[in-house]
């Protein structure tokens, strides 16, 4: 199937283009795309729409019947404000937005070292950084308990229980696939603006900071937002963290409800998991604008 | 693009390098941030000196030093970029790794928990249990000066021991079946009991001259019963008897005590055993056995995955980066929607879903179809590379957006004055720098899939299982749910088992994935 | 280099010298655990720590209530997600970082003993005043290690509306389905099968998963193997045929298929007794019919409190273990947890219909083995049951002696 790009592949701006495309020559080039993103949206969504129906329904179970919709109520949701929820959105947020901005901030400073510099290790380097990370995740917890046990005798604040320490376990992730994702945009980068920037007396850090970073937004976006989902979402190290049900994350919360053999609370899980995604889609359409900017004429002609 | 030399080197030397520059403002706050990262770094060792925490104040001295040299040297610049990351990594990723391996060497697991000396303690602990039909006295625990005793009221008369002493009759008072009063002692409050409980508890007061008459001891400061001890313990030999004079000795290879006959007492204590765990996935006629058929299902499904979702998300996102598509905002954040769930909430609904009897995919998509769909080895096997491509082509979406924006523009346009068609450009400009870019990522999303075990966990628990098999595992395990299930579902977990099973794992896709960025690394040198 | 290294070193000195003078700080997040020494306070003071699941964290806050008005010692009940709380505490006790005690099932004494984490209490006189299947779940090699609180078991739910009368048989139970209801009677498998669902009909054929000595506590010798096994396998196909288990049917199906009145039966426990009286159906406990001739035995699961061998205040812990051990606290916690109480006096208070008709149900019943071999039977078992429902087996009595095999070199 012919993928489709626009003669003219300057964007400047979403959606404005001198031509006017009309009635079939618009369904031939556009029109279909349309019709194309409505299957894929039902696919995406489809089972999201058993989440939302099972938290609009007062009780009952997950996927006990095949009935959508049966109920409508809004009990679920009020119940979930009463209870610790909002205390579990807020952890996450906290938690995942600094374990972001770590990520990207650290990944940033790798990838332009692994970019810009020369040093013996580098390409080793790069490929160790993405090997260590591929270590099997299903057995640190016993070793991460025993760090943080450690740890939080000398530092109490990177002890058991506190946030901190869980940003901290995240950050151990930082330098890794996100650094290399970084590294290959950072590549397209020319370094004629490096030097030009240099022979007017700039030092490698005030190419970095100053100049590069606002080059290289778009992937940062993308990484910051990679980071936050994936340490959003992620239960199995928080839940030896946190030991506290107020310290919970939502994700920890979400799987202590779910993991109830007999009586788990569905509808409250279903409902929890609905807020819990607004989040991440509000995060998105605010950073869809850094993602898909793309470099403009002007700053790669340098 | 142009090759650079040594990047910080310059046409004119400054006098002073802006590493140590402390005119400019950047110095200022390199400045403050070191000297609390010094002060909080040397907190840390006077702390962690005195909790005797040496291993930490080894690494935090090597850091500390390694970070002022980094931030105040005129050399080691990537360093300077590199080291908050690499710290972490460090304590975090090589510890946890390193942890692991260690323990793989060991028989860590249930039944070997703790030391040598937690198991005597606890041995003895539960050796010293009550003896049958005796009976039980409400007791005050009294105290004389620095000594400790029982006092109860026995043969209607008020009798005390201490620990060196045996019960003997004392003048006092009785009340009832309690005692009230004793003379030249005083009776101990129950918040000077819990002060120096662990004396109480530890107390014991012999009924007689003869030991084998047992003792008084007390578990809760008001009530004692008569014990004694099943087992003593030889420090000098290392070994515990018991009433019958069986004998049983430490044994260091298994860390038990045990007797000739074979008879253990519990519980065990952790010792290393070499590479005996590593031996087992090969010796192991359980483990082998399947080994192979997994082995293929996890490759199968790694790489499957990886080609499905990329495919998938490479498609839509091409196909969406057309400016002349009005609403893609909404489209994406729609397109995305998969990956802004919890993975195993996901896999639940999926799992719901596909029910053979009730899910919603057969009853009302497939207007009653009976298809088993987890209950069937292939279809299970296609269920699983179903849902992780819903679960997977959001995040293959975001980065091929991401990388697509990276190619310049002036490529597409040499290539349309070239007279290219968008197929024959697709192909040869954009694929190609495409796949330089983003082919380690798919590298780590198979090796990420190579050990997605929650997946498998979650939707099919390893999937039908293979019927009368000596090991529960089914056509939908990979080799990290296939360790799971043989380290800690048959019963008793054996986390050194599983370590070192995982290590094997590691190397293995470590391995393949090394190869893999050689590969991709001579494609960049192409390109 | 040499000055502005002096420089660094020196401020942070400075800083480390004004950090010093204040203590320790604590942790950033709300509640940290509160100091568990015993104060010099002319009470008895102090602080326990206990961990629960989020079943029993409702009930234990009450308790703890209580108990602090009534001695002056706090319970610093937390949470632990019900599938973590007894790997962490086996993993977590000898750092000295556990709790002081745990409430659960007493199906985990092998595994805690065995990794010795837990001690053994002495009641005293005061055995004798539980039910003997709540003192024998406790008990391991000879010693109790733990108190009950309460006991549970599976029966038969029978939905009123769709059938009053039950048959004494489970051929005839299974025949006399009702037109209108979709299955005979639901017992709910999943594809990894339930084997504990399954039991009473298991024993009704006279097959118990261990044997047991005259002393009651099992023995290591497997009890569901020869001919009676071969019979209850066989069965397996029977009720599979008469669509009475399926392994679409999991806990989540069978309840809302139950809900919604398709079926006038279902084997399951107290745990969904509640919603279905909340959902308006009239019903009512009984045993589970036999199905081979012998009396039908469901497992009873016993809850109670176990001790920390690494607990630090023993004594106030074994206070409290007493406490719990007296009809008013057994009759308090079935108040809060809506189960039978493990000792007889206080169960006799207990005036609720459905209740005691799970208690019929599981008169015959023994406590599920703690046995350290009972941990490696689980997956073997519900495995084999769901091949032979499924039909992916010829020889059902085959499979199920294979599945012995299995098991016992396992062992």
């Amino acid at each position: 199937m012919a993928t489709k790009t626009p003669k003219v592949q300057a964007p400047v701006l979403e959606g404005a283009n001198d031509v006017r495309l009309k009635g079939g020559r618009w369904w031939g080039k556009v029109g279909w795309k349309h019709v194309l993103a409505v299957f894929i949206i039902a696919y995406a969504i489809f089972p999201l729409l058993y989440v939302l129906s099972a938290s609009l329904s007062p009780g009952g179970t997950l996927t006990g019947s095949a009935r959508l919709f049966s109920e409508i109520s809004l009990v679920n949701y009020s119940e979930l404000m009463d209870g610790r929820f909002p205390k579990w959105m807020l952890n996450s947020l906290v938690v995942s937005s600094a374990s972001a901005i770590g990520t990207v901030v650290m990944g940033a400073a790798a990838a332009y070292a692994f970019s810009r510099f020369r040093f013996s290790g580098r390409r080793g380097g790069l490929t160790a950084l993405l090997i260590i990370q591929m270590f099997p995740q299903m057995l640190a917890f016993v070793a991460i308990f025993l760090l943080l046990l450690t740890l939080g005798d000398v530092f109490p604040q990177l002890g058991i229980g506190s946030h901190l320490a869980l940003i901290a376990v995240y950050l151990g992730g930082a330098l890794g696939a996100n650094t290399f994702l970084m590294y290959g945009f950072f590549n397209t980068i020319p370094r004629d603006l490096d030097e030009a920037a240099k022979i007017d007396g700039a030092t490698h850090a005030q190419i970095f900071w100053g100049m590069i970073m606002r080059l290289v937004t778009p992937i940062l976006a993308v990484v910051g937002l990679l980071s936050f989902v994936s340490t959003y979402g992620e239960f199995i190290l928080a839940r030896i963290v946190l030991n506290r049900p107020d310290t919970y994350t939502l994700a920890v919360g979400l799987y202590v409800w779910a993991s109830d053999e007999r009586n788990a609370p569905w509808s409250l899980f279903a409902a929890g998991a609905v807020i819990a995604a607004i989040p991440i889609i509000a995060l998105f359409i605010y950073l869809q604008k850094y993602i898909v900017a793309g470099l403009t004429a002007g700053s790669v002609k340098g | 693009m142009s090759v650079t030399t040594e990047a910080p080197k310059r046409v004119e030397e400054p006098r002073l390098s802006h590493a140590r520059d402390i005119s400019r403002p950047g110095f200022i706050v390199k400045l403050i941030l070191m000297a609390l990262i010094n002060a909080l770094g040397l907190y840390g060792i006077l702390a962690a000196w005195a909790q005797d925490s040496m291993g930490v104040v080894a690494f935090l001295v090597v850091a500390l030093i390694a970070a002022n040299w980094v931030y105040f040297s005129k050399r080691a610049v990537p360093a300077k970029y590199l080291y908050p990351g690499l710290v972490f990594l460090a304590v975090y990723q090589l510890y946890v790794m390193g942890n692991t391996a260690f323990v793989a060497f060991t028989n860590y697991g249930d039944g070997h928990n703790s030391t040598k000396a937690a198991a005597i303690e606890q041995i003895l602990k539960t050796s010293d249990r009550r003896i049958d039909g005796s009976s039980t006295y409400p007791v005050a625990v009294v105290g004389q000066g620095a000594d400790l005793g029982f006092a109860v009221v026995r043969d209607g008369e008020v009798q005390l021991g201490t620990m060196d002493e045996p019960l003997a009759p004392v003048a006092g008072e009785v009340d009832g079946d309690r005692v009230a009063a004793v003379e030249g002692w005083e009776i101990l409050s129950i918040a000077e009991i819990q002060q120096q409980q662990n004396e109480v508890l530890g107390l014991r007061v012999s009924l007689s001259e003869e030991p084998a008459d047992g003792w008084l001891r007390t578990d809760n400061g008001s009530l004692a019963y008569v014990a004694r001890s099943t087992l003593s313990y030889d420090e000098a030999a290392d070994t515990f008897t018991n009433d019958e004079g069986k004998v049983f000795s430490a044994d260091p290879d298994r860390g038990l005590f045990a007797a000739e006959d074979g008879e253990e007492l519990v519980p065990g204590w952790r010792v290393l055993v070499g590479f005996e765990n590593f031996a087992k996935m090969f010796t192991d006629s359980r483990l082998s056995g399947p080994f192979f058929q997994i082995l293929v299902w996890t490759f199968a499904f790694a790489i499957l995955s990886v080609a499905t979702t990329f495919a998938l998300g490479l498609f839509i996102a091409v196909i969406f980066n057309d400016p002349l598509v009005k609403g893609r905002r909404f489209y994406r954040a729609m397109f995305i929607l998969p990956y802004a769930f919890p993975g195993f909430l996901a896999a639940l609904v999926w799992k719901g879903m596909l029910n053979k009897e009730f899910g919603i995919i057969n009853e009302t998509l497939l207007g009653g179809a009976d298809i088993n769909w987890l209950g069937d080895g292939n279809l299970a096997k296609l269920a699983i590379l179903g849902v992780n491509l819903w679960l997977g082509f959001p995040y293959m979406f975001l980065i091929t957006t991401g990388a697509l924006q990276s190619i310049p523009g002036e490529l597409h346009e040499a290539g349309v004055m070239d007279g290219a068609g968008p197929w024959r450009r697709f192909r040869s400009i954009t694929f190609p720098l495409l796949l330089v870019s983003v082919a380690p990522l798919l590298i780590a999303s198979f090796a990420f899939n190579f050990n997605n075990f929650s997946l498998i966990y979650m939707l099919t628990g390893g999937g039908p299982n293979f019927p009368g098999a000596p090991v529960v595992i089914g056509e939908t395990d990979i080799l990290i749910s296939m360790v799971y299930a043989v380290a800690f579902e048959s019963g008793v977990k054996q986390y050194g088992l599983a370590s070192a099973l995982s290590i094997l794992i590691f190397v293995m896709v470590g391995a393949i994935s090394w190869l893999g960025f050689r590969q991709t690394r001579k494609l960049e040198e192409i390109l | 280099m040499r000055r502005s290294i002096l420089l660094a070193t020196t401020a942070g000195l400075a800083l480390t010298l004004a950090a010093c003078g204040g203590d320790a700080t604590t942790d950033e997040t709300t509640s940290a655990a509160p100091e568990e020494t015993g104060t010099s306070a002319p009470a008895a003071a102090g602080t326990l720590t206990v961990w629960v699941d989020e079943t029993r964290i409702d009930a234990f806050n009450n308790l703890s209530e209580e108990f602090v008005a009534e001695t002056g010692v706090s319970l610093d009940v937390v949470q632990k997600p019900s599938g973590d709380i007894r790997p962490d505490f086996v993993a977590q006790a000898p750092t000295g970082e556990g709790p002081d005690l745990v409430v659960g099932a007493h199906d985990w004494v092998g595994e805690f003993v065995a990794n010795g984490v837990v001690q053994p209490v002495e009641l005293g006189d005061k055995m004798g005043d539980f039910t003997e299947a709540a003192v024998n779940g406790f008990m391991y090699d000879g010693q109790l290690y733990g108190v009950p609180y309460s006991i549970e078991n599976i029966a038969l739910v029978r939905n009123n509306a769709l059938a009053t009368e039950t048959p004494a048989t489970f051929d005839e139970l299974i025949a006399a389905k009702p037109a209108e209801a979709e299955y005979p009677i639901l017992i709910q498998q999943g594809d990894a099968g339930d084997a504990y669902h399954l039991y009473p009909i298991q024993t009704s054929f006279g097959a118990p998963v261990f044997n047991t000595d005259d002393t009651g506590s099992y023995t290591s010798e497997i009890g569901m193997g020869g001919d009676a096994g071969a019979a209850f396998a066989n069965y397996l196909v029977t009720m599979a045929d008469a669509g009475a288990v399926n392994a679409s049917i999991g806990g989540d199906q069978a309840k809302q298929a139950f809900l919604d009145g398709k079926s006038p039966y279902i084997i399951t426990g107290p745990w969904w007794t509640g919603d279905f009286v909340d959902a308006g159906l009239d019903i009512s406990v009984l045993p589970v019919p036999s199905a081979g001739g012998e009396p039908s035995a469901p497992f009873v699961g016993v809850q109670g409190i176990y001790l920390s061998s690494q607990s630090e205040n023993a004594l106030l812990a074994n206070q409290f273990l007493d406490w719990v051990a007296t009809p008013d606290v057994q009759f308090k916690l079935y108040e809060f947890a809506g189960r039978t109480p493990a000792m007889t006096e206080a169960a006799d208070q207990v005036d609720d219909e459905i209740l005691a008709g799970f208690g019929e149900a599981g008169a015959q019943g023994l406590p599920m083995p703690a046995i350290p071999e009972m941990g490696s039977v689980w997956s073997f078992w519900g495995q084999t049951q769901i091949n032979i429902i499924n039909g992916d087996v010829d020889d059902p009595a085959a499979a199920w002696n294979t599945m012995i095999e299995n098991i016992e070199a396992a062992f």
